[in-house]
């Protein structure tokens, strides 16, 4: 395993970072951040992050390095001078652009840039008021568009609290244009102001002052001493709330969610206490394990791919499911379960092979200390959530961590469920065929929709550079604008692979970035979603690369692979298409194919047909 | 009022300083202490008062220049601290 050559995190550091796992504290936060300052990246891959302020952020600072850690990235932050916003933006030899971000944080106080509006609320007319709410906009359009302009990182901007005691008092509540209406109107405008750049995203300050009270979130005292508004209350949940963003562009967030049965989607144990016996249902108590349950479904609907693994016998469970008038959750939402009394690490290790994903996009949910703590202890790249209290705290013990966020839904990702579910019965069809192997694939009629991707298909291509990780055999990450960039640049190709059988349909699974230099079709990015793998689809789609590189005039594939923690059953997809290895390279790590001696032959059983955009543009453009 | 043990001021210490929580005691003040400037001092406020649910008056924040003087202006508080009988350095609540 390519963990155990690579030398480890240093201990020290480590061990800090599980200790801020377990128990974060902000002055925990300070030491993890303070022990990354000192050390060398070692086996984390670094992270550039830029800040922009107009508010003293060096408290909040150590929060997000920490964040940082916690996501597997060596944190490299740059912040800029306090109010030095438009000038960093706007100058192209700025300290921003020369830290090479891989991430832009704006972090704003309203007050800063309007003191008017926060403070002296009375002395403006309704129509200064508006005016300087449209000042304030047109500023940060300027700052937005700029910093569009001069780097592809994602850009994190803000929007705004509320107004802790509007000067109006109640009769602020009573006005159209009040100073809460008019902080609203310019949250509102900022999002559709926003949404015209592509990878721009705002933080909801508003919601998340609102979550932890403004009176503790925000500290007049050091306002006053240093320009630093943020109290205790709000350092760690803020420096959180950025973590959340930064997993997110960086693909770490989660998949899929493991649950426990007794005692977490149900009261009682249905073992002992028979179907009957189980509280669950519209009345109290069961009715807060119905709204954990409805939670549940949300993330179901978001496209989170649900399992159970429960110490109990199948039939019991699956009996609830089928059969218990209040259950909402029905075998329909789950995508696999392993339901029996065997070793829960052992369970989620097979339910991972089930579903064909990595440990380290699932997260397991139980009532029980014992089991939680066995999980993390065995499988610790699987996120574990102990749920300790109160059933109807359930609820928002789940949405409070944001394991499954992102930053874009496509698609495919509100019908991924669906996906699974047809998964599960292409699995019984195979079972039930008795037959060779290419004759139950030949059964399933694929058909491979093959072509360049277009508009439509950059956030889906984003998102699978993002978050594959077995079979990506150069495990390069692109946000959107570097996707968009490709797609711009007439010497890259970026192909998309859509898959549909008799079963269902797929939707886009794969991918692949090829540029071409003069005679040379080099292969900079070739994946495959695990939902997709083990039918023949990756030939497919480096049949038509070959092919479409040699219609183009090139006369020789160039196939990168580089070896990641995940992809080593891989190594050999090029070398076992003919590719042959290239004299002065590192071993194993560059191939090549002269178009002329060899194309690639895609699987007799799959279908290939032009995509809807090649279609549209005719094949060699 | 609270009774906690002294292990945990001094792992505030600890951690805001870098410093062995086993050297923390009435010698530790702002003199002494290298990383103790004008801007780690704000970043230790807020770690005491997040760690110990307290808000200090702007006066105390200006007061807390050493560890006895933390430990004095937090039982003003109502934080009393007890004297671990094994190792001070212990971790967590």
């Amino acid at each position: 395993m390519i963990e155990a050559a690579s030398r480890p995190i240093e201990p020290e550091i480590g061990g800090a970072l599980s200790r801020l796992r377990d128990q974060p504290t902000y002055g925990a936060y300070v030491a993890v951040s303070d022990m990354l300052d000192g050390a060398a990246a070692g086996t984390m891959p670094p992270l550039h992050v830029s800040l922009l302020t107009n508010f003293t952020v060096d408290a909040l600072v150590p929060v997000m390095k920490g964040e940082i850690a916690l996501a597997g990235f060596h944190p490299a932050v740059h912040v800029a001078a306090p109010d030095t916003i438009l000038q960093e933006s706007l100058e192209r030899e700025s300290g921003v652009y020369r830290s090479r971000p891989e991430v832009v944080v704006v972090a704003l106080w309203l007050e800063g840039l309007t003191p008017a509006l926060t403070s002296r609320f009375m002395a403006l007319s309704e129509d200064e008021a508006r005016s300087e709410l449209e000042r304030v906009l047109n500023l940060l359009d300027e700052i937005v568009s700029a910093l569009r302009f001069h780097t592809e990182a994602p850009i994190l901007i803000n929007n705004f609290p509320l107004t802790l005691y509007p000067v109006q008092g109640i009769l602020d509540a009573q006005s159209e244009n009040s100073q809460t209406q008019l902080i609203l109107a310019l949250n509102q405008e900022l999002v559709r102001r926003v949404r015209r750049f592509p990878d721009v995203y705002l933080v909801d300050y508003m919601s998340l002052f609102a979550r932890i009270g403004g009176a503790q979130a925000i500290d007049e005292r050091f306002w006053q001493i240093g320009r630093a508004p943020l109290g205790r209350g709000a350092l760690m949940p803020l420096g959180q709330l950025y973590g959340r963003y930064f997993k997110a562009l960086r693909g770490r967030n989660r998949k899929c969610l493991v649950l426990d049965c007794d005692n977490t989607l149900w009261g009682g144990v249905v073992g002992e206490d028979g179907m009957g016996g189980l509280r669950l249902g519209v009345s109290y108590p069961g009715s807060s394990y119905q709204a954990f349950q409805r939670e549940i479904l949300n993330l179901h609907d978001r496209g989170v791919i649900l399992a159970l693994c429960s110490k109990n016998n199948e039939s019991d469970v699956l009996n609830v499911l089928r059969n218990h008038p209040d259950m909402l959750l029905r075998e329909e939402h789950f995508a696999a379960w392993r339901i029996n009394w065997d070793n829960k690490a052992e369970n989620l290790r097979r339910l991972a092979e089930d579903l064909s994903i990595d440990l380290g996009s699932m997260v397991f949910l139980d009532d029980s200390g014992f089991e939680c703590s066995a999980v993390r202890r065995q499988l610790p790249e699987v996120a574990v959530l102990h749920l300790r209290t109160d059933p109807s705290t359930f609820k928002h013990a789940l949405s409070a961590v944001g394991f499954f966020d992102t930053l874009s839904t496509s698609a495919e990702d509100r019908r991924r469920n669906q996906m699974y579910q047809a998964d599960r019965e292409r699995k019984q069809a195979y079972a039930q065929s008795h037959g060779s192997l290419d004759e139950f694939l030949a059964s399933l009629e694929m058909v491979a929709e093959i072509g360049l991707a277009d508009d439509l298909s950059i956030t889906r291509t984003s998102q699978l550079t993002q978050r594959t990780n077995q079979f990506n055999l150069t495990c390069r990450r692109y946000t959107e604008s570097e996707v968009r960039a490709f797609l711009k640049d007439p010497n890259s190709r970026v192909f998309s692979l859509r898959l549909r059988d008799r079963i269902s349909d797929l939707g886009q699974v794969g991918a692949a970035i090829v540029i071409y230099d003069g005679p040379t079709a080099e292969i900079d990015t070739f994946l495959l979603s695990c939902r997709a793998l083990s039918r023949g689809a990756e030939d497919a789609l480096l049949s038509e690369v070959v092919r479409i590189a040699g219609e183009n005039g090139c006369c020789r594939v160039l196939g990168r692979y580089v070896r990641s923690s995940r992809n080593a059953q891989n190594a050999n997809f090029y070398p076992s298409h003919g590719f042959t290895a290239i004299a002065g390279e590192e071993p194993g790590t560059t191939w090549e194919l002269a178009i002329q001696t060899g194309l690639v032959k895609p699987p007799p059983w799959i279908r290939i047909e032009p995509g809807k955009s090649e279609r549209g543009r005719g094949a060699s453009i | 009022m609270a009774r906690v043990s002294e292990g945990q001021l001094k792992e505030v210490f600890a951690d805001l300083f870098g410093l062995d929580p086993n050297t923390v005691g009435d010698e530790t003040t702002r003199d002494t202490v290298e990383r103790w400037d004008s801007s780690r001092h704000l970043l230790f406020v807020l770690a005491l008062e997040e760690k110990f649910n307290v808000t200090f008056t702007e006066e105390q924040t200006l007061e807390i220049l050493s560890y006895p003087l933390t430990r004095l202006v937090l039982e003003e508080h109502g934080i009393h601290f007890t004297r671990p009988s094994k190792a001070h350095g212990e971790r967590g609540r």
